[in-house]
């Protein structure tokens, strides 16, 4: 007879404990409706693209050796290095570079590989073209410096999640002069 | 209470001396009020739609629409303009008849279902005796369209959707009842002008969730249930057999199924106000309130003041329940099938019985406070 009052009297703790949960989460919730929002208002706001960011890929014309390194490791061989044997200086002749960023999944094997560091990855991300052939860049275009967020006075640029100071995980509102969590080199050296 | 403004009396009389005859004039005012309370619903939908997307987003410490018109009350109307013009699509070897008439038989009953709610003393389209039964025998429509809609999309998982969404509506529908039995019982009438007025004369005190405090529960997650919005949402969840029965609905038909389903979510949280929390009443008795403050009662702009305030606090107090489910959305996992009906069947149900006979002794007990 006890069995069935004890079986009967935990079902009810449950309930209440249930019941108490649902609680707990509804006031999670509730918290929640009263922090600012964490959305980055994209063309008014910009997140800053961190240090190792793969963008679009610059070409220095000038560094450039024509050795191909970066199509032979290229995924899908896509650099197209325009060349020809010049016998009066016994060197290749670098003529045209081009990249199709229509096709790149900007993995960065080639920065990775090129022997003369002419090939680099910037924080460029906005390719975006009314005409696939636009994305076509040749060596001109490879060659512009990328458009810098911090730099445009539209926008109001915010920091990434690793660039903020210790504690902090959203970047509005940030005071001035914050520094990333960790030491700077200058503090590292008299360790 | 006295007979204060009377809106038809008036109307018709206006009719008559602009030259109508007394049969047309009458004939003319039949259909306002349904008229005013579809639209007043369809803009209870859009209200709604445009709440969830924004509590949802404060919830979750994004912004919601911003865009579509000043903070974004537009977006539903932009929404349902996509759902116009999206082709209508029949899927090959379903049922055209039963395809198209599965979501009428969803959302009819609970457009009907308006005709009872009352926002005021004199403000419902009919004061009918069986009121909130009519509400609880048109929810039991919905299942047949439920069946129509899994069936006829020739598609298995339609048909498994449409099955679980039909146990669940069925499983839930006793519980809502004995729940609604118990205060039927304790207002010895089923119509929801007469649930109201029991409530009435104490104000925040004299509501019915404090004499029902299990009983307000039990309804509640029934409506929840019967409205197919989280935690009891399988039918028609994004991750859950596509989207159950809706899977093959695109266009007005799939907007039907939306609109429906935004119609059912107030209609219930009207109901619980109705039910529960005191309908129209002020907190403070507005007729104490205007005996101390010394006006009169047959004064015309305290009719109007009076009217106003009621219709108010109907609304707000159906927007706190929505907004109580638009965050339980959020914060609780969703139930499976077997959850569900166990929860129906198992709990809710002994339960809601064991409610509705204590409630009945405590009305044998206490006569003066349980509605002798």
């Amino acid at each position: 007879m006890f069995k069935i009052l004890k079986q009967v009297s935990d079902y009810a703790k449950d309930t209440f404990q249930a019941a108490k949960y649902i609680g707990e989460g509804l006031a999670v919730t509730f918290d929640h409706m009263g922090r600012r929002p964490v959305t980055v208002q994209y063309p008014y706001e910009k997140l800053i693209p961190s240090e190792r960011f793969r963008g679009r890929i610059h070409f220095e014309f000038d560094k450039c050796i024509a050795c191909e390194v970066c199509v032979r490791v290229c995924p899908i061989n896509l650099p197209v290095v325009d060349w020809e044997f010049n016998k009066q200086i016994k060197k290749k002749e670098l003529k045209h570079y081009s990249i199709d960023f229509g096709v790149c999944i900007f993995c960065g094997n080639c920065v990775e590989y090129c022997p003369t560091n002419c090939l680099s990855m910037t924080e460029e991300y906005e390719l975006a073209t009314y005409d696939r052939h636009e994305l076509n860049y040749d060596n001109v275009a490879l060659g512009r410096l990328p458009y810098k967020v911090t730099e445009d006075p539209m926008v109001t640029p915010l920091r990434e999640l690793g660039y903020l100071p210790k504690g902090v995980i959203e970047p509005h509102d940030l005071p001035a002069g914050s520094q990333r969590s960790g030491k700077r080199p200058e503090e590292l050296i008299p360790e | 209470m006295n007979a204060g403004i009377d809106l038809r009396s008036s109307f018709i009389e206006t009719l008559q001396n602009l030259g109508l005859p007394l049969g047309v004039s009458q004939a003319f005012w039949i259909p306002l009020p349904s008229i005013l309370m579809i639209i007043g619903a369809t803009v209870g939908v859009l209200v709604v739609v445009w709440l969830e997307r924004k509590i949802s987003a404060a919830a979750q410490q994004r912004v919601g629409p911003e865009f579509a018109g000043p903070l974004g009350v537009l977006q539903p109307v932009a929404d349902g303009m996509k759902l116009v013009f999206k082709e209508d699509v029949v899927p090959a070897k379903a049922d055209p008849w039963l395809f198209t008439l599965g979501p009428v038989l969803v959302v009819m009953p609970v457009f009907l279902s308006y005709l009872i709610i009352p926002f005021g003393q004199n403000l419902v389209i009919t004061d009918l005796n069986v009121g909130i039964f009519l509400w609880i025998s048109l929810s039991s429509i919905a299942p047949i369209g439920l069946l129509m809609s899994g069936y006829s999309s020739n598609n298995k998982y339609s048909l498994l959707g449409g099955l679980r969404a039909a146990a669940q509506s069925i499983s839930y529908e006793i519980p809502l009842a004995l729940a609604v039995l118990a205060i039927v019982m304790m207002s010895n009438s089923m119509s929801t002008i007469d649930i109201v007025h029991q409530q009435s004369g104490y104000g925040i005190l004299g509501w019915n969730v404090w004499r029902q405090p299990v009983g307000f529960i039990i309804f509640w997650i029934s409506a929840l249930a019967e409205c197919e919005r989280l935690p009891f949402d399988l039918p028609e969840a994004e991750e859950e057999l596509v989207a159950g029965y809706q899977t093959e609905y695109a266009g007005m038909k799939f907007g039907l199924f939306y609109v429906g389903s935004y119609v059912n979510l107030v209609l219930s949280a009207l109901v619980f106000a109705i039910l529960y929390l005191g309908g129209w009443e002020f907190p403070i008795p507005l007729d104490k309130l205007a005996s101390w403050l010394g006006i009169s009662e047959t004064e015309a702009w305290l009719q109007i003041v009076t009217a106003a305030l009621g219709v108010t606090m109907t609304i707000l107090k159906a927007y706190f329940l929505i907004f109580i489910a638009i965050l339980l959305r959020w914060t609780v996992p969703r139930v499976r099938i077997d959850q569900l009906l166990n929860l129906g069947w198992k709990f809710l149900l002994p339960v809601a019985l064991a409610n509705l006979l204590i409630t009945a002794a405590l009305k044998l007990a206490f006569p003066v406070a349980f509605g002798g």
